[in-house]
């Protein structure tokens, strides 16, 4: 049992984290970088550790700064919340040498299944469908290119140690591999140390659906159902849902089997995710699956599960990590009405999605019946160029999925974020698509629909309301340098970064 | 609207605008003449006067072209020297923001001149990065 736990990450995660460690009377133990040391889960968290500079790879993902900073802090367990150190089963082994318990899976198991060339094996043995592909021994660019050729175009380019995107490429042909092997080697080794690459046949139009799984420490699995994740940019996800709009009783039924019979032969402990690609048949048959990834550790999308079958995952990890079993049998769970979540990211769509930074000088979150938002930002704040984009999620659920559909779009039509650019115009734009509103969706829904979408929410002439209210706000706050009110200004703040135009 | 909307400031930057049966809440922020405003899920911002797009790299059509920082980025890899002969297309730097790589590269044929960043440094939007003739 532990009494104090430190939470290994920032941001939105961070925040999620430490709320329920409160629920569970537990004691909270953040840490932060440098320009992280006013950030929201500071502040909410009882103490804070500073943890290093900025740079991620000096603080975030270091495992010596975030094991020190338990051991000052007096904290018996680290949740190391997605991304950074999550999949890392170097930070799991060194909490097993501190006598600190790690709230994920046993350090063997996420270096089993953070490989992707053991991850196949162990899936292909258990009888789970997997993607052609491989990773091959020979890592020169000749090795890769004779691996291509019996792989097969298009395919991709995967940082075998990776996740989240990074690392991953796209090669359509022959032409395109070797500068593509390369980018991909350079990603991988600066973000995980590790440049193994591995080839893997792309799938034409594939949904991408996953699987929620829990397992405590006495061998009990159960799956909490599915999310579609298909709309996705650059393979980082943007709208999550559950229901999966595709699935029939009968694929769900075969796709949640084949989830926990991954998680049986993983050994797996906690809350982990198993990722499919399916393929809708042609003909009419049957749809296939295919084995993708499986991450062991909380999803960025949990609450969609969270918010369909009702329960508090986070929550479940801490009791699972703590030597309990888990809290619910197989035939407690279920679907319930729907629920879907957008990922509100600092990015410019019409620059081609590129990530912005800046002053978040005005950011109010939506509320309301069913809508649920998480993250780790306030108004005031700086967006850094350190960190991941993401600033927010909002979750809407309700029984239906047009309703759930018609509450997030209600719910982004009033979250004002002004000061950094956002994708909240284009998310909306995505929910108003027809293919959209009718689950048409695969991985290649953006990739079609981007320009299309874009063109849609542009701005031409500015209604009168807004003209109106731009004029009445000149006329309460006339430009005063020299005003004392001028000092709070976040847009007078001479030391930060100049806007972009 | 017919008539002139009616406009009701409901806290810091929150104007509730009423026409034709009809009300919007607006938001609006930032300093006279770079404003920004949210209504109803869109975001509109005041036309700035600059001359180039940050977006792309400034690329004059005479004298010397400069490659500059599209954003705040880190510098992956300086793949060009001083002297370097490079064609159009060619990847000169490779920069870094937010996981992401961003390979900047030459929009002609051309000779470096300078390079003005190194590796692992943070680069600010509209930094010379290289110069070429």
């Amino acid at each position: 049992m532990f009494t104090r736990v430190l939470i290994a990450n920032r941001g939105e995660i961070a925040v999620r984290v430490i709320r329920a460690c409160r629920e569970a009377g537990l004691e909270t133990v953040a840490v932060h970088s440098d320009i992280d040391h006013r950030a929201r889960h500071v502040f909410l968290a009882d103490r804070a550790e500073r943890i290093g500079p900025a740079a991620p790879l000096e603080s975030y993902l270091s495992v010596a700064a975030v094991i020190d900073a338990a051991e000052r802090s007096g904290a018996d367990a680290i949740h190391p919340g997605y991304g950074f150190l999550s999949e890392n089963p170097q930070l799991a082994a060194a909490c097993q040498d501190a006598g600190i318990t790690f709230i994920g899976p046993p350090a063997d198991v996420i270096d089993q299944m953070g490989s992707k060339i053991d991850a196949r094996r162990i899936m292909a043995a258990a009888g789970v469908p997997v993607v052609p592909g491989e990773t091959p021994r020979d890592q020169s660019d000749e090795g890769l290119r004779q691996a291509a050729a019996s792989v097969g175009f298009p395919l991709l380019v995967k940082a075998s140690a990776g996740g989240g995107g990074k690392g991953m490429r796209r090669v359509s042909g022959e032409g395109d591999l070797i500068e593509a092997v390369r980018a991909a080697r350079r990603e991988a080794m600066s973000a995980f140390g590790d440049g193994t690459l591995y080839l893997e046949r792309l799938l034409e139009r594939p949904r991408h659906i996953e699987v929620q799984i829990m397992a405590d420490g006495e061998g009990h699995v159960v799956h909490l159902f599915e999310r579609e994740c298909s709309i996705q940019r650059r393979h980082q996800k943007v709208i999550e849902e559950s229901p999966s709009p595709f699935l029939t009783p009968d694929l769900r039924a075969r796709i949640t089997d084949a989830a926990v019979r991954a998680a049986r032969a993983a050994r797996y402990r906690n809350a982990g995710t198993i990722e499919f690609l399916v393929e809708p048949s042609p003909i009419g048959g049957d749809a296939a699956f295919y084995f993708l990834e499986m991450n062991t550790r909380l999803q960025v999308e949990h609450p969609v599960t969270e918010a369909v079958v009702g329960v508090d995952l986070v929550r479940a990890q801490l009791a699972v990590a703590a030597g309990a079993p888990l809290p619910w049998t197989q035939d407690t769970l279920h679907q319930r009405g729907h629920a879907i979540e957008a990922r509100i990211y600092a990015e410019a769509p019409a620059l081609g999605f590129i990530p912005q930074a800046g002053p978040l000088v005005l950011y109010r979150e939506p509320q309301g019946p069913g809508v649920r938002v998480e993250s780790g930002v306030s108004e005031g704040d700086e967006v850094s160029v350190y960190y991941d984009p993401l600033l927010a999620k909002v979750i809407a659920s309700a029984e239906t999925r047009a309703h759930a559909v018609a509450r997030l779009e209600q719910a982004l039509r009033n979250f004002p974020i002004l000061g950094v650019d956002t994708n909240l115009p284009f998310v909306l734009g995505v929910l108003n698509h027809p293919r959209f509103r009718a689950g048409d969706v695969d991985t290649k829904f953006l990739d079609a629909e981007t320009d299309v979408i874009l063109a849609g929410i542009g701005v031409g002439s500015w209604p009168e309301a807004v003209t109106a209210a731009l004029a009445a706000h000149g006329a309460v706050t006339p430009p005063a340098p020299q005003d004392v009110s001028a000092a709070r200004d976040p847009w007078n703040v001479p030391a930060r970064g100049s806007l972009r135009p | 609207m017919t008539d002139a909307p009616t406009v009701e400031p409901l806290g810091r930057g929150v104007y509730r605008v009423t026409g034709d049966g009809r009300a919007t809440l607006v938001y609006v922020a930032g300093p006279a003449g770079r404003r920004w405003a949210f209504a109803d899920g869109r975001v509109y911002r005041e036309p700035t006067t600059a001359a180039s797009s940050p977006s792309q790299p400034a690329a004059h059509a005479s004298g010397p072209q400069v490659l500059s920082a599209p954003m705040p980025a880190t510098v992956l890899k300086v793949l060009v020297a001083p002297g370097a002969t490079v064609s159009k297309g060619d990847t000169l730097v490779i920069l870094e923001a937010m996981k992401m790589e961003l390979p900047l590269r030459a929009t002609s044929d051309a000779v470096v001149r300078a390079v003005r960043c190194r590796e692992g440094e943070l680069v600010q939007p509209d930094a010379v990065l290289v110069e070429l003739d």
